[in-house]
């Protein structure tokens, strides 16, 4: 498994050199080879995920940068928390292939590699297992992003490009320092003093080791510029509208789709295990950052009058969900978030796609000039109405379960498990998301309603094919994407089992800190707190799984749903 | 022992002679490209001969015993020697570098414009090389200002070769002078070292420092003099602010090939004699050193990243992109000078070493940019704007290729050998404290340099991203010539080739440059007592001399 791990990362890669190489094929020769290269990759990552044992991951680790004291390793393996993120890259990128079929001409050979080149990236973000490999990965998908916005995107490219650019790179610069102040911290400060660039080992010295808290603090924003920018969180969030309605269709795919995630699996495996106190402290912050986004991404996106620019502004509003379920903390809000993060890839995904596929037939993507398309386009419709309900949440599909556990949690936090004085705003939070849903089920109907009912208004379109409904090939693209969405709409325990060990985790390291901050100001003279909460942060080394609590009773810990519990809540 | 001292030299030897015969046989002989051919010869062969020095050796002094460093430098005159007797490996990682960023200048320049005399052109920049290479393997402070004016004074002479036009000399006699003034100020400094150390050999310089630690109104107010004005001096070869302002004037003035030289050459000379003086001799005085060093940097990042923003002129931009990589490099001499400072010696090695890793990388993908541009540039037309080279991924899909490549690594975008250079510099300003050893305060203020040099690298961003943009994203309005010879193609390709291995295989490089920052301090052991603190200094160069430099 670590040798198909391996070629399923690379592949793409060697494809991208060949494509280029060849680029004097021509289009058809390009698309084709990109084609198989994505299918090759899509077959492998199929068989990774299928075997994928959380007990036992596999990978490759060879050292790559070594000078004493540095050593930094090229280490690839997947764990439960990449392991839906890994899979969704290679199949967007299917998607993106297809979708970009007759929508690319201009160069396409150029085109196609740096696709490619792009989900060899993405892989490698979420298999990389040395810190700085990762942060390699990280900052090397900008590459071919940037070309795909800049080259192939619409009127604004060149702004949308550079902005998307330098925005993201400010951001990960920040957080590069973040990353390497955690390494030498752990070489100076944690026993037994060596220099080492592995998350695995980081991640446990830093839980059993703390870093104090002031530097701590310093760690979390360091690392929060970078990921929320990526995210992106609320206000730093004006970049991701711009870039999206520039891109390229397969461009705006693989951003929403996959890129955007980069952040959220980052907050998941750096910011939230190995500086669990800082998360703690900040928690209020994040979550009325989460929720700002969640409201204020769907009023903007009901105000768009450009299909594609709204649904970016949705993806603002859904990632806000996502974050929300993360920081919430609490077993079903924190899977709930993880499940989010790949729901909205699918709809998002396949929404952009829609968009482009529209596009490509009346070369407008202004709701106004468009209409009834319902009757010209009668299976194009049918998808757009099945995205459309999985992304504002219907049950039985995908949207439903991740909003669900996001919100079961919100609110548990709010009735069940915090102190009076922060019951009310955690509640208001939770209400406040909660209208983000209706608000998503709003301007995402509207829009459905505007473009495809109605009378049908069509723009005058000159030369040009006769406008025909979805090609077998748009069926195939957007196809896997609705399998998906029902699939986990149907079944989340599927999704929900394998991430379960590395998710407990997390919140196994995160809450006890969470717990020690907020319960010390609901009972603050109680001096058994401390003493109980040292008990939590051992108790839970020890049976990673659930942190069993011997807090006083009104603890978050037994509230939490048992393991197995949160798919029953299904 | 003179045998000695030439067989050490002969490298540099080769060069000066090989330059010589090109003036005098170029006179009657002004074949054009014969003499890039005998140029690159010649950087062969001095190659040869480094590499039999780092892989022999003729002195062999036990290697396990207590170096009886006394007599074997003061007979070996005053290179700049290891305990086994050979040139140290900061010289050697040094002379190594020099000869590949030649070999790119002169292909460069195996074809220019018609009315360039080509035999003079090639002979002086032999000629600046060998003075580079002189510069890193001499510890006397004569040798060492000979090396920095055997730069000088051929690029004075490349300015007026360089085009016919009326901001040409203009350029020629901005630089001409105020180079002048920096060497004076250079020399000046020379001269109160000469006054502290009684001697001209910087060993000597040193222990007179060393034996007398802060003493205010002895010798170490005499240093700090002549630690501003080397600061002074040799920051105008860096183009270090406030000593940088000729640098954008004279980079849009001159051609593309010349701006290569002087944003290469002049700075990998300045960088090692600074270190070799400010962090090697100077005991006592990295106190003073790293705060004016850690305020050169920020001003000099700075300010190079924010006036790049606005620039059209290709060269002028890239001048600010000049300037504002010497600041990052500043960095790694800051955190050298202050670990110093503090008794560490880890983070002086880190720093300093990390400093001639991104030297190395700064320079192959900036001489690597001016060869493409020059490769662009054709007879009597070159490259001037940005604009120009709108629509490049079109129609040179193979030279826009390289300049992305080279923009991205200075950029300090992975996996490109610029994303290992910033990784050292940052890396080294944080690890500075190394675990609480430092004042606290003076960490904070590394601290802050490292978000500072970040926040720099995002701006530095913005003005590489418009070239990118402009080579990708636009259509074209002029096609350029392309006619700068398959040399500078050649040149280009080279350097993007080492560009994209350094960055995917970076070891072997950080592994030398580190050596390099050690060897910097192992000399001590052989001059000054300072016994315990160096014995391991001394096991680790003995354990690095045992692999070939380069």
């Amino acid at each position: 498994m670590s040798t198909s791990l391996l070629i399923a990362v690379f592949l793409p890669l060697a494809g991208a050199a060949l494509i280029w190489v060849l680029a004097e094929a021509g289009r058809e020769f390009a698309r084709r080879a990109a084609l198989a290269v994505s299918l090759i990759t899509l077959a492998l990552v199929a068989g990774i995920v299928r075997q994928f044992d959380p007990a036992a991951p596999a990978g490759v680790d060879w050292s790559w940068f070594s000078s004493e004291p540095i050593d930094i390793r090229f280490s690839l393996a997947l764990d439960g928390l990449s392991l839906w993120f890994f899979g969704l890259s290679a199949l967007l990128t299917v998607t993106c292939v297809l979708v970009s079929w007759e929508a690319i001409d201009d160069r396409a050979p150029a085109f196609y590699s740096l696709l490619l080149l792009l989900e060899t990236g993405l892989l490698g973000v979420f298999t990389a297992r040395d810190i700085i490999l990762f942060y390699v990965f990280f900052e090397f998908t900008l590459i071919p992003l940037f070309f795909l916005i800049g080259i192939w995107g619409s009127e604004d490219r060149r702004y949308a490009a550079i902005k998307f650019f330098l925005f993201t790179l400010g951001g990960s610069l920040l957080t590069f320092l973040g990353l390497v102040a955690i390494v030498l911290w752990n070489r100076y400060y944690v026993e037994p003093h060596v220099m080492t660039f592995s998350i695995e080992t980081l991640q446990r010295n830093l839980s059993e080791h703390p870093i104090s808290f002031y530097p701590q603090l310093l760690l979390f924003l360091a690392l929060f510029a970078g990921f929320a920018i990526k995210v992106p969180l609320f206000p730093l969030h004006t970049w991701l509208p711009l870039a999206h309605t520039q891109a390229p269709t397969a461009g705006s795919v693989i951003l929403a789709g996959v890129l955007l995630k980069i952040g959220g699996y980052g907050f998941l495996r750096f910011n939230l295990p190995m500086l669990p106190e800082a998360t703690a402290a900040c928690i209020p912050w994040l979550l009325w950052l989460s929720v700002a986004g969640i409201v204020y991404g769907a009023l903007l996106a009901l105000a768009q009058t450009n299909i594609k620019k709204l649904i970016a502004y949705s993806s603002v509003s859904h990632l806000g969900f996502c974050m929300l379920g993360t920081f919430a903390l609490n077993k079903p809000s924190l899977y709930g978030g993880v499940l989010q993060m790949i729901n909205h890839g699918l709809s998002t995904g396949g929404l952009f796609a829609i968009v482009g596929m529209i596009y490509e037939r009346y070369h407008t993507r202004e709701i106004a000039d468009l209409g009834g398309l319902a009757r010209r386009l009668p299976l194009l419709a049918t998808f757009m109405a099945l995205f459309t309900m999985s992304s504002i949440g219907l049950p039985g599909m995908n949207g439903f379960a991740g909003e669900f556990l996001i919100l079961l949690g919100m609110f548990q936090r709010g009735y069940a498990e915090a102190p009076l004085v922060y019951a009310g705003q955690w509640l208001a939070i939770a209400v406040l998301a909660v209208s983000g849903v209706v608000l998503g089920a709003w301007y995402m109907l509207w829009l459905f309603e505007r473009v495809f009912f109605h009378r049908l208004r069509e723009p005058v379109h000159h030369e040009g094919p006769p406008i025909r409904d979805m090609s077998p090939r748009e069926v195939l693209a957007l196809a896997p994407l609705l399998v998906f969405v029902f699939w986990i709409g149907l079944f989340p325990q599927h999704f929900l089992a394998p991430m379960e060990k590395d998710l407990d985790q997390v919140l196994a390291v995160t809450v006890p800190p969470f717990n020690q901050r907020f319960q010390e100001i609901k009972e603050r003279p109680v001096a058994e707190t401390d003493v109980a909460a040292g008990d939590v942060e051992k108790a839970s080394e020890r049976e990673a799984v659930r942190p069993a609590a011997p807090v006083p009773d009104r603890d978050m810990n037994s509230v939490l749903p048992a393991r197995g519990e949160v798919a029953r809540v299904e | 022992m003179s045998n000695d001292t030439v067989y050490r030299l002969l490298p540099e030897a080769i060069l000066i002679v090989v330059a010589a015969l090109i003036y005098v046989v170029g006179a009657f002989f002004q074949a054009r490209r014969v003499w890039a051919w005998v140029a690159v010869a010649a950087l062969g062969l001095s190659a040869v001969a480094l590499f039999m020095q780092s892989a022999g050796g003729n002195v062999t002094i036990g290697d396990d015993g207590p170096a009886p460093a006394t007599t074997q430098v003061t007979s070996a005159g005053t290179l700049a020697l290891d305990a086994g007797g050979r040139i140290d490996a900061l010289g050697q990682y040094v002379r190594w570098l020099s000869l590949v960023v030649g070999l790119v200048l002169v292909l460069q320049s195996s074809r220019p414009d018609e009315d360039v005399q080509e035999p003079e052109m090639i002979g002086t920049l032999v000629l600046a090389v060998s003075g580079a290479m002189l510069a890193a393997t001499t510890r006397d402070l004569v040798l060492l200002f000979l090396g920095i004016e055997l730069i000088s004074i051929p690029t004075y002479v490349l300015l007026y070769l360089g085009r016919r036009d009326a901001a040409s000399p203009e350029a020629a006699a901005k630089y001409f002078f105020l180079s002048i003034l920096s060497s004076a100020l250079t020399l000046y400094g020379f001269s109160f070292l000469y006054g502290i150390g009684g001697s001209t050999d910087l060993a000597a310089v040193k222990s007179a420092l060393a034996s007398q630690p802060d003493d205010p109104t002895g010798l170490t107010s005499l240093a700090v003099i002549a630690l501003v004005l080397l600061f002074a001096g040799i920051g105008f070869k860096i183009t270090a602010v406030p000593f940088h302002f000729y640098a954008p004037d004279v980079y849009q003035a001159t051609t593309n090939g010349n701006a290569g030289v002087l944003a290469v050459l002049p700075k990998i000379a300045g960088f090692v004699v600074l270190v070799r003086i400010v962090a090697a001799a100077m005991p006592g005085m990295e106190n003073y050193g790293w705060r004016i060093v850690l305020v050169i940097a920020v001003l000099t990042m700075t300010l190079g990243n924010v006036l790049g923003l606005w620039q059209d002129n290709i060269r002028r931009l890239l001048a600010y992109s000049s300037i504002a990589h010497s600041g990052y490099m500043l960095i790694g001499l800051a955190v050298g000078l202050a670990a110093a400072a503090g008794g560490s010696q880890a983070a002086t090695f880190d720093g300093i070493g990390a400093l001639f890793f991104y030297l190395a990388v700064y320079a192959l993908a900036t001489a690597g940019t001016f060869a493409a541009l020059t490769y662009l540039g054709g007879q009597g037309k070159q490259v001037d704007t940005v604009d120009e080279l709108a629509g490049l991924a079109r129609s040179n899909p193979l030279t826009a290729v390289f300049l992305a490549v080279f923009l991205f690594s200075l950029m300090g975008i992975p996996p490109l050998a610029g994303f290992w250079g910033k990784f050292g510099i940052f890396g080294s300003a944080l690890n500075f404290d190394e675990g609480g050893l430092a004042d606290p305060q003076v960490r904070n203020w590394f601290l802050i340099l490292a978000v500072i040099g970040v926040l720099n690298a995002t701006i530095a961003a913005g003005y590489y991203l418009r070239v990118i943009a402009a080579i990708y994203f636009r259509p074209a309005q002029s096609t350029p010539q392309s006619a700068g010879g398959n040399g500078a193609a050649f040149a280009a390709g080279l350097c993007a080739l080492l560009v994209v291995l350094v960055g995917l295989v970076p070891t072997p490089l950080v592994g030398q440059s580190s050596e390099a920052g050690v060897a910097l301090h192992s000399k001590e052991s052989a001059t000054v007592q300072r016994a315990a603190n160096d014995r391991t200094v001394d096991d680790k160069l003995v354990t690095a001399d045992a692999t070939p430099a380069g």
